[in-house]
């Protein structure tokens, strides 16, 4: 076995003095270590930052506040590692230094914690995992030299480590509720009992084997600021002098592999306050023509309160892209797809129409012929489509099998006036045929109870009416066969 | 033959005539002035319409008009056997529908054949001078995503029709206009017009231009639609 490379960093420190009291767990032989790798003077220490507020059973893995506070963190060192749900580390010998020691290093970090208004708890520990179990003590621990560590964390409680319950409660019933007791097993029998993964937790705990930890490095973003050589207020000198920018950005999303989904384009005025211009794209992009083409769309239905003076382009988070190849076959031809010209479409349409202005239907299976369809976005129903339709009513599409119903529906049902009992529409109606009854819908308080009838009117049009069964038994207009 | 490929454009197509005298105009090295529309086209779903259109359908790529007196007289139900085969296909691009005037029904697009996930419906608000929904039609018919593209207009200038068809053309996509019975009286650049109306049980269409086919009117009825699949396996 040879050392790993991150030993100047992560490498266990050196073995407890003679003068602590030797455990009865026996140490692992550092066969491979040279002995003396790490000197004194650069063995690692760390600080451990515990931020109460985001533990709990309910907290995702890693939090949008945990990435800002280790953003932050990445001021006082580089190496700052993430302990998710609710830890943060950063390796500070060579920082200490820098803010006068350990004291005016806390005051530091305690500092920034306070503007973003979080109270943390922070210990010192020359290992990664002792320096979490060290601010989960509930008191303070600051242990800078390695000798001291293994009886620094003798008395605290054994739920510290965050061991799944059940070994906490085996532990319990052998007696053992500190780490100092753990530490006093044997350790043949405790492995054997608890796993060899606890074992190498303890381990790492007093530095006895190695505890890698990744390196948490911020996202990185898109950000270009461009002032124009001339004031312009029209949208072509606008979209010319943001080329240069979307260039830029598509060599940085390239370079990544990876797409954006939102650009927001910031105009600067001379008087007036920033005009802002978003884009949202369907799909992961970095393709700067594209892009320059979608926000020239955009561009042209901006109003501008006054010339420009400086335009800034900032890109939402880099995501990764799914890279697709060219098909062989021209779209629409047998074989062949046309998903990519389809997605830039309805891109093109929605930058210049809304987002809301493009959708798909989708079935209900509901009677009542208001609830038997919605509206879903492109996309969102191809997934819907795919799930297997229910094995009883619906057909393959999941559309109830009924009578045949109009091409066209009233979004609102028209009231039609009657005439001796019969219902009008620009003329005399004649009704054909048998009624249909609809009489559904009383769990969700949209209930209906009506009778349908065809019709034709006098221009020879085929009409869907209904009659409220409910008096004052009203007609309605409420499809057109088309 | 594969109903899929493009049919030759023998119009209208003569079953009765001698298979020597077919064999001998189907020769590539022979032109005959009559069948300009060499061109792809889709079955209508209706055999007695597909004898009077050019080239036996309605043309893959290219404007084409649909002029009933009113809205509601059947102009959809005419388009729908086509739309809902175009639909079908496993590599079935978008069907687009532009600003249509009332909301489709999803239940009987979907009895009537049409799969869902393949039509997209596009409520363009006109915002300024130019008008949303032709300049909507006129991106996705040249978008070259979509097999049909729909709208309702009831004022189209002529030079914005030829846009229309050109972007048809280059979009390799139907683009199928509905507009009013007046407008019949306009010049258009569409590669078909047809008047539509109702009759109990179908309707009359009556074609008013037909580039390469012939001008006349028939009688349908939406009981003879046939239901077949683009795609012969």
């Amino acid at each position: 076995m040879r050392a790993p490379r991150t030993i100047d960093l992560f490498a266990p420190a050196d073995l407890p003095a003679r003068s602590a009291p030797r455990p009865a767990v026996q140490p692992v032989a550092p066969r491979a270590l040279p002995p003396r790798a790490i000197q004194p003077s650069r063995a690692p220490l760390w600080l451990g930052v515990h931020v109460p507020e985001l533990s709990g059973p309910g907290q995702p893995g890693t939090s949008r506040a945990l990435l800002v506070l280790a953003a932050r963190a990445q001021r006082f060192t580089p190496r700052v590692s993430l302990a998710p749900p609710d830890g943060v580390l950063l390796e500070v010998r060579s920082s200490l230094h820098l803010f006068g020691g350990v004291e005016g290093l806390c005051a530091a970090l305690l500092g920034e914690c306070a503007e973003l208004k979080r109270t943390v708890t922070l210990a010192f520990a020359p290992t990664p995992l002792a320096a979490l179990v060290g601010t989960r003590a509930q008191r303070p621990f600051r242990v800078l030299d390695a000798a001291q560590l293994t009886g620094s964390l003798a008395p605290v409680p054994v739920t510290a480590l965050r061991w799944p319950q059940e070994t906490i409660e085996r532990l319990a019933c052998l007696g053992v509720r500190t780490i100092g007791q753990v530490l006093r097993l044997p350790r043949a029998g405790f492995a054997q009992r608890f796993g060899t993964m606890r074992l190498t937790d303890l381990d790492r705990l007093v530095g006895r084997a190695s505890d890698p930890r990744e390196r948490f490095e911020a996202p990185a973003r898109f950000r270009r600021r461009r002032e124009l050589s001339y004031e312009s207020a029209s949208h072509a000198q606008l979209a010319a002098a943001l080329r240069p920018l979307l260039a830029e950005l598509g060599d940085f999303l390239t370079a990544r592999q990876c797409g954006v989904l939102a650009l927001e384009c910031l105009f600067w005025h001379r008087r007036h306050a920033p005009t802002r211009c978003e884009l949202r794209l369907g799909e992961p992009q970095a393709d700067a023509q594209r892009l320059a083409q979608l926000l020239d769309e955009r561009l042209r239905t901006l109003a501008l309160p006054e010339p420009v003076r400086a335009c800034e382009l900032r890109a939402g988070l880099p995501v990764a892209r799914r890279l697709h190849s060219a098909g062989l076959w021209q779209p629409g031809e047998r074989g062949g797809r046309a998903e990519a010209s389809g997605i830039e479409l309805i891109e093109r349409l929605r930058v210049r129409l809304g987002e809301e202005a493009i959708e798909t239907l989708q079935l209900v299976p509901d009677h009542r012929p208001e609830a038997a369809w919605c509206r879903a976005a492109p996309g969102a129903s191809a997934a819907a489509a795919s799930a297997p339709p229910p094995q009883d009513g619906p057909d393959a599409q999941g559309a109830l099998r009924t009578a045949p119903r109009p091409l066209w529906l009233l979004p609102v049902p028209r009231r039609l006036p009657q005439h001796g009992g019969l219902p009008r529409y620009r003329g005399t109606l004649h009704l054909e045929g048998e009624p249909e009854r609809i009489e559904t819908g009383w769990w969700d308080g949209r209930d209906v109870a009506r009778d349908y009838y065809n019709a034709r009117d006098v221009h020879g049009r085929r009409l869907w009416l209904y009659r409220e069964r409910e008096r004052p038994h009203r007609w309605f207009l409420h499809g057109v066969y088309g | 033959m594969n109903a899929d490929s493009p049919r030759s454009g023998l119009a209208p197509s003569r079953p009765q005539t001698d298979p020597r005298l077919e064999r001998l105009l189907s020769h590539p090295a022979l032109w005959r002035a009559g069948a300009a529309a060499r061109a792809p086209v889709w079955p209508s779903g209706f055999a007695s319409l597909d004898e009077g259109l050019p080239g036996g359908g309605w043309p893959r790529s290219g404007l084409i008009e649909i002029l009933p007196a009113r809205f509601g007289q059947g102009e959809l139900q005419l388009m729908l056997p086509a739309l809902a085969a175009l639909t079908a296909r496993p590599e079935a691009r978008w069907c687009v529908w532009v600003k249509p005037p009332l909301q489709p029904f999803a239940p009987a697009l979907a009895s009537s054949g049409m799969t869902l996930t393949r039509v997209l419906i596009v409520r363009a608000t006109d915002r300024g001078r130019r008008p949303a929904a032709l300049w909507a039609f006129e991106q996705a018919l040249g978008s070259g995503a979509c097999d049909s593209v729909l709208t309702w207009a009831r004022h189209a200038p002529v030079r914005q029709l030829r846009r229309l068809q050109l972007a048809a053309q280059r979009g390799n996509a139907l683009g199928i206009l509905f507009r009013p019975r007046e407008s019949a009286r306009e010049s258009s650049p569409a590669m078909l017009r047809v008047a539509l109306e109702p009759r109990r049980g179908g309707a009359r269409v009556t074609l008013l231009k037909s580039r390469g086919g012939t001008l006349g009117a028939l009688d349908l009825t939406w009981e003879a639609i046939r239901r077949e699949p683009l795609e012969a396996s």
